[in-house]
């Protein structure tokens, strides 16, 4: 059996980086209010893993990346 | 006979104790600090690959193939489904879901693992079949393998750093006022999850 | 009779047990003022090290053909006399050495942050200046102590020492900054609110940043060149698609920001030693503190003014050149303030106090030369001569390094509980004053008139004021060996000095010299600056310290 790896590859990071932004932005949004410096610090992080996920998704759909396509 | 009090304004009932307080402080303190300075050196090295990437010589370099994108957006799902486990991992703990603590850990180290894996199967790939390695693809191999190894150094001290949290966890060093090693594993590793953001971004994206 | 309660708990009262046993009192201790001592002892080793390659180098320029040393050893010489300066003497004396032992005690704190890490902090020093030093057996590194590639990549096997023992004694100074930050953030007594501060604690926190992040990129920076020398790995090698001018911007995004690490505390000593041998606050005190944090910063946008020969564009060179000119404008405030503090005052000329305001005098020509050099055209011709080796002299030594000095004629009988002799310590100033600037005056001239740096032999035109520059630096040595054997001879001979013997007003000087290992018997409360010196001291909760009363018992292990 041949799998077309890119392709199983894309769907799973596509897929899986809507789950991740969809739970970074949730646990951002029910954190926003925590005090305390270490609570500002997860939130940033939160917020740049939500990035993350949207960075890894426009790679999964083949909008960016420069070199589309396995070698 | 004059005595002068200094009210210290911290209530002395239950809770954890002011010196563990002012103890947790210090530290917390100290870890951003050594994050903040790991940044930095993140940021020197990002700093030379894109200089020299910039210097004209046309990228990726002539006899260099391509990365494999779709790849490397899998195994960063990975990582960043480590990211969330471990969130839930510390939701669970300050709600007191010990068993749910448990397997939201067991489910980071194991993704964490997983990472490690596909970057080894990454590398080598390029170095067996592309042939492209450290010292001897020019810029495009020393910046390469210099910056995710870096990160694959910081992802592994990371597995086993949260190995020992969860050891330890069991073990009952924490409780569920007092678990600055659990916060400290939590943004240790969320930090290592946004610098692959980066490294994702600038070695396959751009 | 007035009793003191303070019921400040936690931290603030956490005292460790007293250290049991020679090695843990002495060799692997975690108490910043053993610890301050330990840097101070091995810096001064290190000086009289690099000391030594200096006169090796005064030596072999006497003649313009001098044959004192092969033009290879000499090359050597030079570069490991820069590094072990920087990174072995001024750096360690000026945080470790100061930094440790001084401003806990002002903050009113038992310790640091983190003594566990302080005591690694230390350890790392030794072993990383053996590795220096030791590079001589293998081959030293022969391109100066900045080490450009390509000469650096081609360099002897101690190149690779060279890199290993700077990124150690850089590991070293990132965890300092990082214990120091933490500790000034958080371990201030109660009421002593930022602009309460001593000025020497507000110089430690403006360099502590400094510290930990520059010295992270040096790491980077010399982790990458250790890697192309042993693994072949491209970073700086043309041929190989690396930029030589790559180690220029990261080893410079470093180093400008070290230089003020290297001045920084060396202020905040001078801010200690007016205010209390003028008997007059600081003029200025918000002006000198914010000017230390604003020197911090933009110390880390002037970095290619170092790079003006380095074929960079000119619209690059315009900013930093702008930048660097404007970094002159807080140093500037803080030059005014000092000589503010003095007017009207009473002085008393003390050794401490000789050299600081030597320290005024040397360190702000050697500002002056750093603006010249801060235009870019001016730098294009003085750029690899003689005129930077005199500008860079006159802010080190005539500033770093005359500063560190009156520090330790200051803080000596604190440390020791006894005085250093004055009347050698004023002898020690003049020779090492003349020394000092027969050695490094002539050098602006000479390098104006073409003598270039890093060279072993030179047109013999330069001959006549080189042999004087070298006469005039055997007068400089001859002067710190007298000011190290007042430090030795005064360890047993010296006047007790008492708990203040100078009538200082920050917090170290209202306790036992030496201090007991836990500090304070009670943290004390601050109510304003220490410096005005028309109202009583500022503090409460002092009266047992001088007394024989017992110490705070240890916290149960936590």
């Amino acid at each position: 059996m041949h799998f077309d790896w890119v392709l199983i590859e894309r769907t799973v990071a596509a897929v899986g980086s809507v789950i991740v932004f969809v739970v970074a932005a949730v646990a951002l949004k029910n954190d926003w209010k925590t005090p305390g410096i270490e609570n500002q610090v997860f939130k940033i992080m939160l917020a740049l893993l939500a990035i993350g996920g949207i960075v890894a998704f426009l790679a999964g759909i083949d909008v960016l990346g420069r070199f589309a396509g396995a070698a | 006979m004059a005595v002068i009090t200094v009210p210290d304004g911290h209530a002395h009932d239950d809770g954890p104790d002011q010196l563990y307080v002012e103890t947790r402080e210090l530290r917390l303190q100290g870890f951003l600090l050594f994050l903040v300075s790991d940044v930095v050196l993140f940021c020197s090295f990002i700093f030379a690959y894109l200089y020299l990437r910039n210097s004209g010589q046309g990228w990726p370099p002539a006899g260099i193939s391509r990365l494999d994108v779709a790849f490397a957006a899998f195994n960063s799902m990975v990582l960043f489904g480590s990211g969330c486990t471990m969130h839930y991992a510390l939701e669970n703990w300050k709600h007191n879901n010990f068993n749910k603590y448990v397997a939201c850990m067991v489910a980071t180290i194991i993704l964490g693992v997983t990472f490690l894996g596909g970057q080894g199967y990454e590398y080598t790939t390029l170095m067996l079949k592309d042939h492209v390695t450290w010292s001897g693809s020019g810029i495009f191999g020393a910046s390469f393998f210099t910056l995710t190894g870096m990160h694959g150094f910081h992802v592994a001290v990371g597995v086993i750093y949260l190995s020992i949290i969860l050891l330890q966890s069991i073990h009952g060093t924490y409780t569920k006022d007092k678990y600055f090693g659990l916060t400290a594993g939590t943004l240790y590793w969320h930090f290592v999850d946004v610098i692959w953001v980066v490294l994702f971004s600038i070695f396959y994206l751009i | 009779m007035a009793t003191a309660t303070v019921h400040a708990g936690g931290i603030a009262d956490h005292v460790h047990p007293e250290p049991q046993g020679f090695v843990r009192k002495y060799i692997f201790s975690i108490d910043h003022k053993i610890i301050g001592i330990q840097y101070l002892i091995t810096g001064f080793v290190f000086l009289v090290l690099a000391g030594l390659l200096a006169e090796v180098i005064r030596v072999q320029l006497m003649h313009a053909n001098g044959g004192f040393v092969s033009a290879d050893t000499y090359n050597e010489v030079y570069s490991i006399h820069g590094s072990a300066m920087v990174w072995l003497v001024i750096i360690p004396l000026a945080t470790g050495a100061f930094g440790n032992f001084v401003f806990p005690l002002q903050i009113g704190a038992r310790d640091v942050a983190f003594p566990w890490l302080n005591m690694v902090s230390f350890w790392l020093f030794p072993p990383a200046g053996l590795l220096l030093f030791g590079s001589f057996l293998l081959g030293a590194p022969a391109a100066g102590w900045t080490e450009y590639p390509p000469m650096s990549l081609q360099g002897a096997p101690g190149t690779s020492m060279w890199c290993a023992a700077i990124f150690l004694v850089g590991v070293s100074s990132t965890m300092t900054g990082l214990n120091f930050l933490v500790t000034l953030i958080k371990m201030r007594a109660p009421g002593m609110t930022f602009t309460r501060m001593p000025l020497f604690c507000w110089a430690q926190f403006a360099t502590a940043p400094m510290s930990m992040i520059a010295t992270t990129a040096l790491a980077a920076a010399l982790a990458a060149l250790f890697m192309e020398r042993q693994f072949g790995v491209p970073f700086f090698d043309p041929t190989k698609g690396g930029s030589p001018v790559l180690w220029q911007h990261m080893f410079w995004f470093y180093s400008h920001p070290a230089v003020y690490i290297m001045i920084l505390p060396v202020f905040g000593i001078i801010s200690e030693v007016f205010p209390t041998f003028a008997r007059k606050p600081n003029f200025g005190y918000k002006m000198i503190a914010f000017s230390s944090v604003s020197i911090a910063l933009l110390s880390f946008m002037v970095w290619a003014h170092h790079m003006f020969t380095s074929g960079l564009a000119p619209f690059l060179q315009l900013p930093f050149m702008i930048l660097t000119m404007l970094i002159a404008i807080p140093t500037g405030i803080k030059i005014f303030s000092w000589v503010a503090t003095l007017w009207e005052g009473k002085i008393h000329y003390t050794t401490a106090m000789l050299f600081a305001i030597g320290f005024i005098a040397t360190f702000t020509f050697g500002g002056i030369t750093g603006v010249f050099l801060s235009a870019v055209p001016f730098d294009l011709h003085a750029h690899g001569t003689y005129f930077i080796v005199a500008h860079l002299h006159y802010v080190l030594v005539g500033g770093s390094l005359m500063g560190l000095l009156s520090g330790v004629y200051y803080w000596y009988p604190k440390m020791t509980g006894r005085l250093m002799n004055d009347k050698l310590g004023h002898w020690t100033f003049w020779l090492f004053f003349i020394g000092f600037n027969g050695t490094f005056l002539p050098m602006h001239m000479l390098g104006l008139l073409g003598m270039p740096r890093r060279v072993a032999t030179y047109d013999p035109q330069f001959q006549t004021w080189n042999q004087i520059e070298s006469i005039f630096s055997f007068v400089m040595t001859f002067a710190l060996l007298l000011f190290f054997a007042n430090m030795l001879w005064s360890l047993r001979n010296g006047k007790k000095a008492g708990s203040n013997p100078w009538g200082a007003r920050t917090l170290e000087w209202q306790l036992p010299s030496p201090p007991h290992y836990y500090n304070f018997k009670h943290i004390p409360t601050v109510f304003s600056t220490p410096y005005d010196f028309a109202e009583p001291l500022p503090y409460a909760g002092l009266e047992e310290e001088l007394t024989d009363s017992p110490g705070p018992a240890p916290a149960v292990a936590h």
